[in-house]
Order: C-alpha cells, then structure tokens, then sequence
C-alpha cells in the first residue's frame, strides 16, 4: 500500500546539512499496525508526517496505493490524503468552536456528501463509540480520553484505508491509552483499517504487528510481533 | 455548507465577544458616518435630475456689464424677456417664471396671529407644466384660474390646519385674503426650488401699479426657465434673446446664456442666488472624509483579525487536515466578514436614524432613512459591499494560506510582513486622525479669531428692526415719512432702557448687498472708472453705537445743513479713488449731490471675514431711513423690547414686530463656518474613536500574545510601570511616524482651506505638536488600559497556564 524509497529530508544550516531523516526505506502492506518508536529527535513525527503528505521529503521515493507522491502537485496529493487517510493527534486537535457532533462531521461537508447521508455516518460513528449522549457537548467539556475518542472518531468517520496516529496516548493516563489502544486494534482487525502510530511507550507499541525503531533518522531495527 | 460557515463565524464572534464588539462597533460608526456622508455626496450630484424634461430646461442667465471692470450676473430677467422669447424663438417650447420672495419674511394671519413664512415665491400658470410636483389634493387647474391662490407644502398645511382638509382653507396676506387650491408632497432633498408655499404670479400683477413696474425691461424680477426643443443650439437661442433684448432695451449691455437645469446647483458667479445651492469643493472634500472614515474602519477588522490569525492558525490546519480545500476556507473568513458587517450595518441603521435630525439640520436637507428609496439603498448597501471586500480579502486570503504543520510546530503563522502590514495600516489611521485633529484646531482657532475681532460694541446689546415697507413707502408721501421715522425714534430714545438710536436706511450693519453701482464723481477721476461702492445710509446718532473710528476729518453734524451733501470714507474707498491728498474738503458728488469728503474712518469689516474689507461711503439720509439701531443697557434686553414693541403698536398697529440682535445676525453670517467646523469635530471624533478601537484590540492582543514573557518579567522583578512602558513603547512610536507624516499634509490642506479668508488666524506649528500631543495621550490610554490589565496579573497565573 505505501513504499518509502530512499527518503531524506535535512535542513541545510550554514555549510551542514541536519539530517532528520537519513536514507530511510520502507514498506507497510494493506491491513499492518505499525507501531514506530525511537528517542527524541529520531525523526518519528517527520516520518509520519511524510506519510501522511503533510510534510515533503527532501529527497527520495514516495508511493501511496501505487501513485507516484513525490511527483504529485499539491492538490492532488491532498485529494488523495483526502480520500485515503485519517488522522489522530497527541493533543487531540478538536475545534473548540464546533459540538462532538459538528467536529466528527466537519470531514464530511469538505467531502460534499449530502446532509441526510452526513447524519447517518454520524449517527453510525457516535453509536459505535459509545458519545451519543455527548453530542451536543463542547470539546472544553470533556475529558482528554473522550477528547481522543472523538478525534479518532472524526479520523474515520471518512472511511480511510489508513490511519496515522502521532502519540496518541501522550495526554493520557494508562487507563484511557488502554482503552484507545483496544480501539485501534479492534479497528484494525475489523474494519481492515492500516494504522500507523508513532508513540513513546512499549507496551502500546506492542498491539501493533511490527514494531519500528529509528535512531538518528534510520530506521535501527525491525520487529515483527 | 453554508450553514455551516455561518455557525462557525457566529459561535467565534460569540466566543470572542469583545473583540467582535470592538470590530462591529467600529465598523457601525465608521460605516454610518459613511452612509451619511455618501447620501448626501449622491444627493448634492443628483439635484433637480428627477423633472421628466430636466434636460431640456433650462434658465436664462444675464450678464450686465456695468463698467470696464465689472460684470454683474443675475439669474433674475425682466418680465418682458420671457414673453418676447416664447413668441419669437421657435426652440422655446415653454416659458416659466418664478419670483422667489425668500429675501425677506411673508407674514401669514391666521385668526389674529402672525406666522412668518420664508420659503415662499411667485409663480407662473404654466409652471407646473414644466416641472413635476406631485399634488396630495387640490391641483394647478383651480390655482391658476384664481390670482389669490396658494399652494402648500404638506408639512405646511399639516402645521396650520392639521389633519383638517387644507383646500379650501384662507389665509391673509397683508390685506389680501388667499385660497388654499392645492397641497404638495414635501420638497425633495434634490430639488433646487425649497419653496414651500407658491402663489400666481398673477396675484402680484393684480396691483395696476406693480404691473406697469414689472413690465419695464429693466427691472429684472423674474427666475425665468425655458423648455427647449431636444437638440436645440443653446447658444444660437441664448443669442436671439440677446438680440431682442438689446433691440428692446436700445442698449447692447446684457449678454445671455443658458444654463442647464441639473448645472444650477453648482453654478458659481451669480452675483447671488434664490436657490438652493451646494459648495461642489465641500462635497468632494466630505466624499472623500467619508471614504477615509470607512477605510480606517475596515483597517480595524483586518488589523485585528490578521493579529488574531495565529489563534485561528489551529483551527485553520485541523480544517485543512481533516481535508477542507483553500477555497472552501477562504469563503468562511469571508462569511464570517459578512456577518459581522451584517451586525454592523444593523447598529449603522441605528446609530444614523438617530443622528439624522442633526445631519439634516447641519445640510439643509430633509433625509429620511425610506427603505423604499433605490438611492439609499444602493448607498447603504454598495458601503456594506465595500466594507466585506475590504474586510475579507486579505484576512481571508491569510488565513487560508496556512501551512497545516507549521502551526503545530509552534513555528509562527504570521510573517514580518503581516506585522510591518499592521503597522502601516495603523499608521494610516493615525495621520488621517491627526489631520482631522489639526484640522479642528485650525478651524476652531480661525472662528475664535473672528469672533474676537472687535466691533466696538456688545453684539448681544445692539438690535436692528425695520419698518413695513407697504405702510411706509407705498402710500405716502417723503415729507410724512421723514417726520413719523423721526418721531418714533425720540419715542425709542424717551425709553429708559435704551441708550442710543440710530435711524439709517439699510436692514442691518452687516452691509453684504448695499453694493451700489457708480455715480460717483471727483476730481482726478479717470473718465471711464466707475466703481461700485457699498453705500452706508445713517444718522448722525450712527457713530454713537458702532464706534467707527476717525482717521482724518470730523463725523457728520446734525445741526450742519450741508452735512447731507457731504460723505465720509473708509480707507480702503480712498484708496479705490485714488483721491488727491488733502482728503478733506475734496470735492465728491454721491447720488446726486455734490459736496465734500469731511472725514476718513478706519477699514472695519462690514461684510464676513472671508471677503475683503471693500470701499465704503458713508452718508446721511432721513427721507428713506426707516431702519432702527438700538443699543439696549445691559441685562435689560427683554424690558426693552417690551417697550419697543409697544411704540410698534403704536405706529404700525396690526403688523408684525420682528427684531435681530446683532449676535444673530453675526452668527448668520458665519453659518456655513460653523456647520463646517461642527461636522469636521464630530467626524475627527469617530475618526479617533475608531482608531482607538483598533489599537485597543491590538495591544489587548500584543498584552495576550507576551502573556508569557510579561509573567517572566514579573517573576525577575520588572515593576508594572517597566511593563507597561515596554508594551506601549511600540505604539507610541507609530503614532509619533503619523504625525511626522501627517503633518505636510495637514498644513497644505489647511493652509488651503484659511485662504477662504481674507482675514485669517495663520498656522502655528504648536498646533501640530497639540494635535500629535492628543493622537499620543488618547492612544496611551487606550494602550495602557490593556498594558496594566496584563501587567498586574499575578505572574505564576500566567507560566501555570502554559
């Protein structure tokens, strides 16, 4: 589904080049939960960020379901993020101006599926995840565990192929990752969902089905669980 | 989609109640005073263009050289004019004439009780064939079958009959009684004719006497407008008038040429006018203040909502991530821009219905906010228009060009640019404030200086009153006036209340149109210099009021039989002579009488400061003196006229008693000043206010932004007064580069605006350092009010909340 070749991406500071990612290449297949590890700095976020086109490599090979990213334009590369991925943020990232209801939503009106239809995804959606009774409540009031929830919430309410989750327990106590890691097991399982997360802790990295560490923006080791 | 741009933008603006109240509050007054200001620009250019055949009236306009060097022109033609020019020329389709009788008061009796009426004139049968008014009841058919008709206003039959039917209805005037045939809608704002009571021509014409008078070719009482055929050479007709004129008069003196209908309202050189008339250079200058207003306006919004743009940078990029196109963020910026001009222009509709009274007051025009009318609505709405483009390009454009990841990082959102772009944007609200506060200074300083110019007696103690002129003149004879004039001043003299009076022959002491045409002689005079002369007619009591004072010669002596020949000048009329020295004893024949100049008065303004002082001869005169000047003890004014009054009872049972005190007479005169100044105050108000709002929510956002740093600064012992210094200190620096920018521009303007003078309080450059002083204290305050709120928070608040 997704082939990394050869990336780079450095900062040229006076005559060097800072390295944050090194020649890194990687491949994920449809339906993997990749959990990515490493130290500060190691280049975990900037590497899930290229994946999810939100950032541009400085050099090297991008394919996501056989297109050619690095030779994409801007506006097709969003239209395929678009279509295709979803996703979940440390610190949640809700609209503090919009409902649980309106944010889980808010990716359905920019893709222009009619209102009747929006209302039944997201009925599905807060069903699924248990929020119906919190629907109409603000993000400020809810704890950070539904906070999550939510935005995981509004991550696949799009139906993505793949999700990317850039520590998505780190506001979290041990009781609320849990429960968010089920989750994402249980999506991964079901629905068929790809996910890629980027976290801090072994044991959440453990639900995944391999394990990658990088180290000064190479990838260190591989695991397969 | 949209619905859902619309509950964003209001749930933002609620959340964020005092910045959306500073940018809706700003934007209302910025946008009323716009609105206003705009309605009266489109009205002043849209004069008299609603008559169907505006543009094929037009109204004679005559040109009377009077010497070598002056050509007099008068909108007025004689009688005779306008119906040898509808017989004779084929182009004329239609001839209408119009006497305005607006010089002076017409008296309305109405059971026993007087009501002066201003606004009223003469007019021909065929006037309302030629231009449109819109009849409630009654009609021209039945007004012009009777000379003694009226046609009112509706306003003004409102006034005097109420809700009772007007037609019908009599109202006296002199010793004449007039029918109501006919009622109005009220004059429009745009029409050049603020008549709002009409009578026939015929009614004057009625008098055998008055018609013998009207029909010389000379006299010249009639407004007349012809109706031409469409594609008609103006020229060519204006030059057959020309030829029948001269041929009827015997003499070529009096050129003609037409002027359109729609020019009449800007029309300038017209030795003076009936009409309702508009300053163009004044308009352009408001137009142009009010563009100013609602640019300075719209700068708030988009000051305050591209400073804020880094609080809505999450927002933006969730959007963004979550897979919202460019395009689809660029529109909710923009819709949120127009819901807060929406809300806005909600409060400008308020604010303007409630200002209204005073604007109409200060145009002399008669606005109404009638949602029914297209022109106010294409102003209100083509502003509201201006104010969303204004507001939402560049904030919009901003906002959705953000780069998703950037702002998550924390690196900034906002370029240098974006703040060097405030900057300017604040500057620019600040020199057109600090121009509007030198303005108001210089104007203030330029009134005060006119004001203070002293006249040599307490304008509040001095009053004027004339005697009616049917009584006095129409029926007897020179030697009976002289005699009765006489008496009933020792009877205003025997008043104790009174100190001195003055009998004399011109309305008032303003002299503005005793401008009398040659017929002077001296010797050394060149053979074809005739000029003109404002003529002074007084009584040797005169001096005792207004305190002119003597250079050379002696003032008039009562007892001197030969007084009455000889006349006294003021400098600037020996100057105009050219008189030989010695002055005194200088042989002088002034209207007909030969005698010798027996004094020289210092120059004194006689007309408003904006003119220069002009040569004056001053006479004595008792046959045609039927004027009073009164000087009054102080603090007995109201005693006095209860007493002058009774001796006008007296003599003139039955008229109506009306008097000027000289403090209104000389505030008359400088009307048109005063609005002027009036309304440069209140606009250099707003102008302030709502650069004030802006830098209000911008140092609430600077103080907001450096939550952080100040809590440091705290923490390392910095007092609240170093905070607020160094939270202030950028601000004070853009006002101090406004008032360096501003200030060449204030003194051109200004200078240009002080030659309307001819006597002038010059510019000061301490006026610019007030002006600059103000724009800094105002802007410390409202700066300081955030800088204090933000330094005195306890810091350990502020670094917890990070």
């Amino acid at each position: 589904m997704l082939s990394l070749q050869h990336i780079s991406k450095y900062y040229q500071t006076g005559g060097n080049k800072t390295f944050v990612l090194n020649d890194l290449s990687l491949d994920i297949d449809q339906g993997e939960f990749v959990s990515i590890m490493g130290p500060s700095g190691s280049g975990k976020s900037t590497l899930l960020n290229i994946i999810g086109m939100l950032d541009e490599p400085t050099d090297g090979y991008h394919y996501f379901m056989d297109e050619p990213v690095h030779q994409l334009k801007e506006k097709q590369r969003s239209a395929l993020y678009k279509q295709y991925i979803g996703f979940v943020f440390q610190a949640y990232h809700l609209i503090d101006e919009l409902t649980v209801y309106e944010n889980i939503e808010t990716p359905l009106i920019y893709q222009n599926i009619k209102g009747a239809e929006r209302k039944a995804l997201v009925a599905d959606m807060l069903d699924r995840f248990n929020i119906v009774g919190k629907k109409d409540l603000f993000p400020a009031q809810l704890s950070g565990g539904q906070q999550q929830l939510v935005g995981i919430a509004r991550a696949l309410i799009g139906k993505p192929k793949l999700l990317l989750a850039d520590e998505p327990t780190g506001n979290l106590n041990s009781k609320q990752g849990e429960d968010i890691m089920e989750l994402f097991k249980k999506i991964n399982k079901e629905d068929g969902v790809t996910i890629i997360q980027v976290t801090h802790s072994e044991k959440n990295a453990e639900y995944g089905s391999r394990i990658i560490n990088l180290l000064d923006g190479r990838i260190e080791s591989t695991t397969t669980l | 989609m949209i619905k859902n741009y619309f509950k964003t933008a209001w749930r933002s603006l609620w959340k964020h109640r005092v910045v959306s109240f500073i940018n809706i509050g700003g934007l209302a007054v910025g946008m009323a005073a716009a609105v206003l200001i705009f309605m009266w620009v489109q009205n002043e250019f849209n004069f008299d263009g609603y008559h169907p055949n505006a543009d094929n009236i037009y109204r004679i306009k005559n040109h009377l050289s009077i010497d070598k060097r002056t050509t007099w022109i008068w909108e007025n033609s004689s009688y005779r004019m306008g119906e040898e020019t509808s017989r004779q020329i084929p182009e004329v389709e239609k001839v209408t004439r119009i006497r305005p009788l607006n010089y002076a008061p017409t008296y309305f009796k109405i059971k026993g009780e007087f009501f002066p009426e201003k606004d009223v004139a003469l007019i021909d049968s065929s006037w309302f064939d030629v231009f449109d008014y819109e009849f409630v009841s009654g009609g021209p058919e039945a007004f012009n079958s009777e000379p003694f008709s009226l046609i009112l206003t509706e306003s003004k039959a409102k006034k005097y009959f109420g809700n009772k039917e007007a037609v019908g209805q009599i109202i006296h005037i002199d010793t004449l009684d007039y029918k109501v045939q006919g009622v109005i809608k009220d004059i429009p704002a745009n029409s050049s004719f603020t008549f709002d009571v009409l009578a026939p021509i015929a009614s004057r014409r009625a008098n055998p006497k008055e018609k013998e008078n009207e029909m010389q070719w000379g006299n010249f009482y009639y407004i007349t407008f012809l109706k031409l055929n469409p594609h008609s050479n103006t020229k060519k007709v204006a030059k057959k008038i020309e030829t029948i004129t001269a041929k009827a008069r015997e003499t070529n003196n009096l050129a003609i040429s037409l002027t359109p209908l729609k020019d009449l309202h800007f029309e300038s050189g017209l030795q003076n006018t009936a009409l309702r008339q508009g300053n163009k250079r004044a308009i352009t200058v408001f137009g142009a203040l009010g563009v100013f207003l609602l640019v300075i306006a719209c700068i708030n919004y988009v000051n305050i909502t591209t400073a804020r743009a880094s609080l809505r940078a999450k927002e933006v990029s969730i959007k963004k991530i979550v897979g919202a196109g460019r395009g689809t963020l660029f529109m909710q910026f923009v819709a949120e821009s127009m819901v807060i001009s929406l809300f806005a222009l909600i409060f400008t509709v308020i604010i303007i219905s409630a200002s209204l009274p005073w604007f109409n007051n200060f145009t002399g025009r008669n606005f109404t906010l009638d949602p029914g009318n297209i022109s106010l609505l294409v102003v209100v709405l083509g502003t509201l228009f201006f104010a969303v483009v204004l507001n939402s390009i560049y904030p919009a454009l901003l906002l959705s060009s953000f780069k998703p990841l950037n702002t998550f990082r924390g690196i900034s959102v906002l370029k240098l640019n974006d703040a060097t772009l405030r900057k300017a944007l604040v500057v620019v609200q600040f020199s057109f404030s600090i121009l509007l506060i030198v303005g108001v200074i210089t104007i203030y300083r330029q009134m005060s200086f006119i004001r203070s110019q002293n006249p040599g007696y307490n304008r509040s103690q001095v009053l004027s009153f004339g005697l009616p002129f049917r009584r006095f003149f129409r029926t007897i004879t020179d030697e009976q006036r002289a005699s009765t004039t006489q008496s009933i001043k020792n009877d205003l003299k025997a008043l104790n209340m009174v100190t001195n009076v003055s009998l004399m022959a011109m309305s008032s002491i303003q002299n503005n149109d005793g401008q009398s045409s040659g017929g002077l002689d001296w010797d050394g005079r060149e053979k074809d210099f005739d000029p003109a002369m404002a003529y002074f007619q007084v009584d040797a009591d005169y001096m005792k009021i207004v305190n002119m004072k003597l250079k050379e010669g002696r003032w008039f002596d009562e007892g001197r039989k030969f007084d009455r020949k000889n006349a006294i000048l003021n400098e600037a009329a020996v100057k105009e002579l050219n008189l030989h020295k010695p002055y005194i004893g200088q042989r002088l024949v002034s209207r007909g009488d030969t005698g010798q100049v027996i004094g020289v008065v210092k120059d004194f303004n006689f007309k408003s400061l904006h003119e220069k002082i002009g040569p004056a001869i001053i006479k004595l005169d008792d046959y045609y003196s039927t004027d009073y000047l009164i000087q009054v003890a102080p603090g007995k004014q109201a005693e006095a006229i209860k007493g002058i009054q009774k001796i006008w009872d007296k003599y003139c049972p039955g008229d109506p008693f009306n008097y000027t005190f000289l403090d209104q007479e000389f505030d008359n005169m400088y009307k048109e000043d005063a609005k002027v100044s009036g309304l440069m105050s209140v606009f250099a108000i707003v102008a302030v206010i709502i650069s004030c709002l802006g830098l209000f929510g911008l140092a609430a956002f600077t103080a907001e932004q450096r939550g952080k740093e100040i809590g440091i600064r705290k923490v390392l012992g910095a007092s609240v007064s170093g905070i607020v210094t160094l939270l202030s200190k950028d601000f004070i620096y853009l006002v101090l580069i406004s008032l360096v920018l501003a200030s060449p521009l204030a003194w051109w303007l200004m200078n240009k605006w002080l030659q309307n003078f001819a006597y002038r309080a010059e510019l000061q450059w301490w006026m610019f350092a007030m002006a600059g002083i103000i724009a800094i204290v105002i802007a410390f305050f409202t700066i300081s009010f955030q800088a204090i709120k933000a330094a005195v928070v306890n810091p350990v608040k502020r670094l917890r909340s990070e």
